[in-house]
């Protein structure tokens, strides 16, 4: 009926505001995101100085060639692989208990959301800045570990210590995200019907056999959605890593992709070979984020 | 009968182990969370020597506001802090204004009209979500460059003024919106940038305040790219101004802490008011999920 009162010109006119209403966005996208996108790939095939004056020179896979070649890059793709596992696991297995207590509770349930999202809310260079501190040798890190312990006056050297100073940025990314993970997984849990866990609980199903064998399985789209998600972030680490390399803590260890990408463009104005390694950073991130698209698919379950 | 009796009472003292336990899980970890928020407030209110005592005095004895002014006036006197937190306000608001209203408007085009290319455009924008900023940062701060952009305003802005993600949830929510009520407006004489901003923008409310909160809080603690195009202390924002005085001003924990402290009572006070909004932010990413 209503469709019957306009023309297709009118349609047509329509139409047209479409256009005209994405077309900022559009411009946007193509200059900020899809050219830039080619250029870095483009880029990635010429010897390329930042400040030069010399027309970069063709060089094709040069650039990767000297990237597989190197062992400092190789060293930022350990940095990044074990900063990556180090932190994602336990940030899923902590933010699933976390949320599955919170939702147990009949009480407080805001007040530990609230409390356990917050540290997600300060900008990440306030957060390395404090545990900046907290890691140092007179500092609360070793006060506490040695109260626990029960060994009092040991420096753990959570800082200076090639293999301590990545457990601290792992401590410092786990401490940053784990309450925002926990919100995404109460998301999850409340969209499970309680009418199965309270069936569960008529038939005899203990808590511990209910969380494994109903809750788990329900839940898998949300776990595989955060374990990507934390993943990629961790990929992409670079504010942690930057402040304590510049607060004194040594680079080798925690020199992560990013770091290093930034290292190479900024410090040693080398365009080209930095273009090539942010393309490598793009292939491995473009995996996962498959991986993720594939797993949400399949998995899909219905109460 | 008896033996129910009993079994029953073992597992009520079992279940009360587990609520308790429980108890003191959730709140150990609160306490490991906040510990370094007060960490960050005590310390910041006493002078340096008492902060690296051992063992820690979680209650400062008076407020050491020497800290604060240190923070604000900066290792040369300068007072360049309020500068660069001016600039924080001014990037990340101008970012979030204009993502949200950018974003609602082509979320709006691509959810309510059905012009040609409308999926492949669709398409397009999804792709960019994949594109992570730290792989086409170099090319972009080739591009500022070359635009003169560096120090300045429009080179810290720029690159942030669309946002696909935040694209794809507008349009979401827009395709839920009743085509019969924009149908209803245009019989009425209603032009479509007016079908937009009085009857989409109005309805759409709550959606924008969460993206708006999100956008804010993502600008607010961007550090790589000021890092890169803003060199000039007059134009960096309050990460770099935080990079630098840790850096320089390594062993005056007191004001490391007052400058940190500065820096995140807008964004807790922000957090503590509109909390919902925050929150709704971290869940959204959920949505995707079908």
């Amino acid at each position: 009926m209503i469709k019957r009162l306009f023309s297709p010109g009118i349609e047509h006119k329509k139409a047209r505001w479409g256009w005209v209403f994405i077309f900022p966005s559009l411009v946007f996208f193509a200059l900020f995101n899809f050219y830039p996108i080619f250029n870095a790939l483009h880029t990635s095939l010429f010897r390329k100085k930042l400040l030069s004056l010399k027309p970069p020179k063709f060089i094709g896979f040069d650039n990767y060639i000297y990237l597989f070649n190197s062992p400092d890059f190789w060293n930022s793709i350990r940095a990044t692989v074990v900063f990556t596992i180090g932190t994602f696991i336990p940030m899923v297995i902590f933010s699933l208990i976390l949320a599955n207590f919170i939702i147990s509770r009949k009480r407080f349930q805001k007040f530990f959301q609230m409390a356990y999202y917050s540290p997600a809310v300060l900008s990440s260079v306030v957060v390395a800045a404090i545990w900046l501190l907290i890691f140092d040798p007179r500092g609360l890190s070793n006060q506490f570990v040695n109260l626990i312990l029960n060994m009092p006056g040991i420096d753990h050297k959570w800082l200076a210590n090639s293999v301590m100073v990545q457990i601290s940025t792992m401590l410092v990314y786990f401490w940053k995200y784990v309450g925002y993970f926990t919100i995404i997984f109460l998301v999850g849990l409340a969209s499970i019907p309680k009418s199965i866990h309270e069936a569960a609980k008529i038939d005899g199903v203990n808590a511990w056999t209910g969380f494994w064998y109903i809750t788990l399985p329900l839940l898998k789209p949300t776990t595989i959605l955060v374990s990507i998600m934390s993943m990629l972030q961790c990929l992409k680490t670079f504010s942690t890593q930057y402040l304590f390399t510049q607060g004194g803590a040594p680079m080798e260890p925690i020199n992560v992709i990013t770091l290093n990408l930034y290292h190479t463009a900024i410090r040693d104005h080398r365009i080209g070979l930095a273009s090539a390694m942010s393309i490598i950073l793009f292939c491995i991130m473009l995996f996962f984020t498959w991986l993720q698209f594939k797993g949400s698919r399949s998995d899909e379950v219905s109460y | 009968m008896a033996q129910y009796l009993k079994r029953k009472k073992k597992t009520s003292t079992q279940s009360f182990i587990m609520d308790m336990f429980i108890w003191v899980f959730l709140i150990i970890a609160a306490l490991f969370i906040l510990a370094p928020f007060v960490f960050m407030f005590t310390a910041s209110s006493m002078p340096a020597t008492d902060i690296m005592k051992m063992p820690y005095r979680w209650m400062p004895q008076g407020f050491y506001w020497q800290n604060y002014w240190q923070g604000i006036r900066g290792n040369d006197g300068s007072f360049i802090y309020l500068r660069n937190i001016l600039n924080s306000l001014i990037v990340a608001s101008t970012v979030t204004a204009t993502t949200v209203i950018l974003s609602a408007l082509t979320g709006f085009g691509l959810a309510k009209y059905h012009f040609k290319g409308r999926h492949f455009v669709f398409m397009m924008i999804l792709a960019t979500m994949m594109i992570p900023f730290e792989v086409i940062m170099i090319p972009l701060y080739l591009i500022i460059t070359k635009l003169g952009f560096q120090n300045s305003y429009q080179g810290l802005i720029t690159p942030f003024l669309v946002n696909a993600f935040v694209i794809f949830l507008m349009r979401q929510y827009y395709v839920t919106f009743p085509d019969e009520i924009l149908d209803a407006a245009r019989i009425d004489g209603a032009s479509e940038p007016m079908i937009f901003s009085k009857i989409m923008l109005p309805n759409s409310v709550p959606a924008i305040a969460t993206l708006a909160v999100l956008t804010f809080k993502s600008q607010w603690d961007n550090l790589l790219w000021p890092l890169l195009v803003a060199q000039s202390e007059e134009m960096k924002t309050i990460p770099l101004y935080i990079v630098r005085f840790t850096a320089e001003k390594h062993t005056d924990e007191g004001a490391m802490m007052a400058v940190a402290a500065i820096a995140s009572i807008p964004i807790l006070i922000l957090f503590l008011k509109l909390s919902k909004y925050f929150i709704g932010g971290a869940t959204v990413f959920s949505a995707r999920k079908g």
